[in-house]
């Protein structure tokens, strides 16, 4: 099990040390000389070259590569020119309530796919089969900004019962927290749950055939204990993987729906940032959503081990 | 009803509903097993054996696959009329059953020991701590070494023998009166079929346990069985005391199985015998007697009406064949 995760782990370097190769070179790849870009066209050549100084686009590129590589090491992921506060701090408070809006929708995903998906493949062509059809064709053809714009008509304005937009933090209480976060989470929510119920339903028809689910029946268990305890249970490993997947996507930033809800989450501020050529920004936070990716497909990693012994006991 | 018999099937016939329509797996098996007996059911792959065997616990999916008609007595009760409320109780309790491969029958996931006291929980009122120390037991019992170390583990770390082992230990969980052992040692090496085998003869000698022992090898049937059927293309088509049926068949078919046993002392330089042809399709089965198209015997009634399962012979046999009594002279002929 040690070895398993060392060597996870070990995996992990050359993804994150080519990632950061692309992403430092980001400004290299966008036209323009990123100090007048962000200055606009007023701006005079001195200032100009002070803030070229101030980027250090002046050294040699290896030199730039390895000083904001050395820095990203510690932590430092440079100064914001507009937000005027270092990366990090950008980032770690927008992260709250990205962070809480991705574990909410994916809690509402996970509560809705797995039921569905579960029923619609032990009554394959039954009701749960034909809802999880019109569901999925739903969730997967309808863009989320759709939903959530028909949610917030009709929850919010009409009926009331949410606030429109905006954001409360958790430790101001949970019930306000919950209100403002419930429409986004449902709106990815939904979207997500089509795709990972369709996943549940043909992973579970896979395991169904296997012949350990005639002998739990052969041995008189009931029929929840052999959906959910035997089969269920093998069929976990690509729902976690796509569930994974999704929430990997989810906290690199729901930018459409932290807009439309006015969250601020990392989402937003990315757009923000791209929108004012906020370089060192967008470079920081690129790289934090490619670890944020690594890290979470090392928890999968990690939770394939703790499901299935084979892997645990290699 | 008052029987003799703890398993009486009469009439069974199973039917899948295909999309070339509604075929019988299983047409009109009558069966019984009486207790402490051994009855094996022989048969080539598709001739319905283990749709049979899978009948009794009614383990096909009846809402949208397969429907069964006729009845199957256990202990006078009809198991085809019980909910599947109570059907629940049958299984793995007073019927249980172990498969072909015991690496795909049993859950990779689970130790060896939650697989056992699982089925020990759910049909007795054992506590956590003594439902593990009773699947010990049936570990030691199945003679698997080590057993307080081997409930903690999981399949894949068990070699084949130990995992039938494992499934023989699971299907002991409730001492079932009726163990039906689908071709339970197919799967295995030829030196851990044997010790396979013995321990189920053991079983049935010790805990009076009876067994429907379903098996395509007659070396199996000789060494262990008490009675046999022989079925070909859903239909038993011959049914004795196994040493009858060795020294006696009635059925030509039973005697191509026979035939084609390779023994150490027959002549190397002669191909072994084999029952030329395939077993018939289900949707396209012969209108007389089924075996009729791969039967050296068969004539125009043969292929035409239909044999019933009649007693032939001296010794208690039955067959399906219209010939067998001219054959079993020529047969004595033949031999002398």
């Amino acid at each position: 099990m040690v070895i398993y995760i060392l060597r996870r782990l070990l995996a992990l370097v050359p993804v994150v040390l080519i990632m950061s190769i692309v992403v430092f070179l980001i400004i290299y790849l966008i036209p323009g000389d990123p100090a007048r870009v962000m200055l606009g066209d007023g701006a005079d050549e001195s200032t100009i070259q002070e803030l070229r100084q101030q980027m250090g686009l002046n050294y040699p590129l290896l030199e730039q590569y390895g000083r904001w590589i050395g820095n990203a090491v510690q932590g430092d992921l440079g100064r914001s020119f507009f937000l005027q506060q270092p990366v990090s701090t950008a980032i770690r408070e927008h992260l709250a309530p990205t962070l809480s809006l991705a574990l909410f929708a994916q809690f509402i995903a996970v509560l809705i796919a797995i039921p569905l998906g579960v029923r619609a493949a032990v009554n394959r062509g039954g009701l749960a089969d034909k809802t999880l059809n019109a569901y999925s064709l739903l969730g997967i053809s309808v863009p989320g900004f759709l939903l959530s714009l028909f949610f917030v008509l009709v929850f919010a304005v009409r009926l009331k019962w949410f606030p429109v937009s905006g954001f409360a933090p958790l430790h101001e209480g949970i019930g306000s927290f919950l209100k403002f976060m419930f429409l986004p989470a449902l709106s990815i929510g939904i979207v997500m749950s089509s795709l990972t119920a369709r996943i549940v339903k043909a992973s579970m028809l896979e395991v169904l055939h296997e012949g350990f689910v005639k002998t739990a029946l052969s041995k008189g268990l009931r029929q929840n204990t052999i959906i959910y305890k035997h089969v269920l249970r093998n069929a976990l490993i690509p729902i976690l993987t796509v569930v994974g997947g999704s929430f990997g996507t989810l906290v690199a930033g729901a930018a459409v729906i932290e807009t439309i809800f006015n969250i601020p989450g990392l989402g937003q501020m990315l757009v923000h940032a791209v929108e004012r050529r906020d370089y060192a920004v967008i470079q920081g936070m690129v790289l934090f959503i490619a670890i944020v990716y690594v890290a979470v497909n090392l928890a999968v990693d990690l939770l394939y081990a703790v499901v299935d012994p084979r892997i645990r006991l290699q | 009803m008052a029987s003799e018999n703890l398993l009486e099937i009469k009439a069974l016939q199973t039917h899948f509903h295909t999309e070339a329509g509604k075929v019988s797996a299983v047409d009109g098996v009558s069966l019984a097993v009486g207790a402490g007996e051994i009855v094996g059911i022989v048969g080539e792959s598709g001739c319905g054996k283990s749709v049979t065997a899978q009948s009794i616990l009614r383990l096909l999916d009846e809402k949208s696959q397969a429907s069964y008609s006729g009845e199957i007595h256990f202990e006078g009760v009809d198991l085809l009329k019980l909910s599947q409320r109570q059907m629940r109780g049958v299984r793995g309790n007073d019927i249980s059953m172990i498969f072909q491969d015991p690496l795909s029958s049993l859950n990779p996931l689970l130790t060896i020991g939650e697989q056992i006291t699982e089925t020990i929980r759910s049909h007795r009122k054992f506590s956590r701590k003594n439902a593990w120390q009773e699947a010990v037991r049936l570990l030691r019992l199945t003679g698997i070494p080590a057993p307080e170390r081997r409930v903690h583990e999981y399949p894949h770390q068990l070699s084949g023998g130990m995992r039938q082992r494992v499934m023989i230990a699971i299907a002991l969980a409730c001492e079932p009166k009726l163990l039906i052992a689908d071709e339970p040692t197919t799967a295995l090496d030829v030196t851990i079929q044997a010790q396979i085998m013995d321990l189920i003869a053991k079983l049935n000698r010790e805990l009076g346990m009876s067994v429907l022992l379903i098996t395509h090898d007659l070396g199996v049937v000789a060494e262990v069985c008490h009675r046999v059927a022989v079925m070909y293309a859903g239909q038993i088509v011959e049914t004795a005391d196994v040493a009858t049926l060795f020294r006696e068949p009635q059925h030509p078919y039973t005697v191509g199985l026979l035939q084609s046993i390779p023994s150490l002392d027959r002549d190397r330089a002669k191909p072994l015998q084999a029952v030329e042809g395939f077993v018939p399709a289900l949707h396209q089965l012969p209108k007389g007697c089924r075996f009729a198209p791969r039967c050296p015997h068969a004539d125009a009634r043969c292929h035409a009406v239909m044999p019933l399962l009649e007693a032939k012979g001296s010794l208690g046999s039955q067959a399906r064949c219209w010939h067998s009594e001219a054959l079993s002279q020529k047969e004595a002929v033949g031999h002398a």
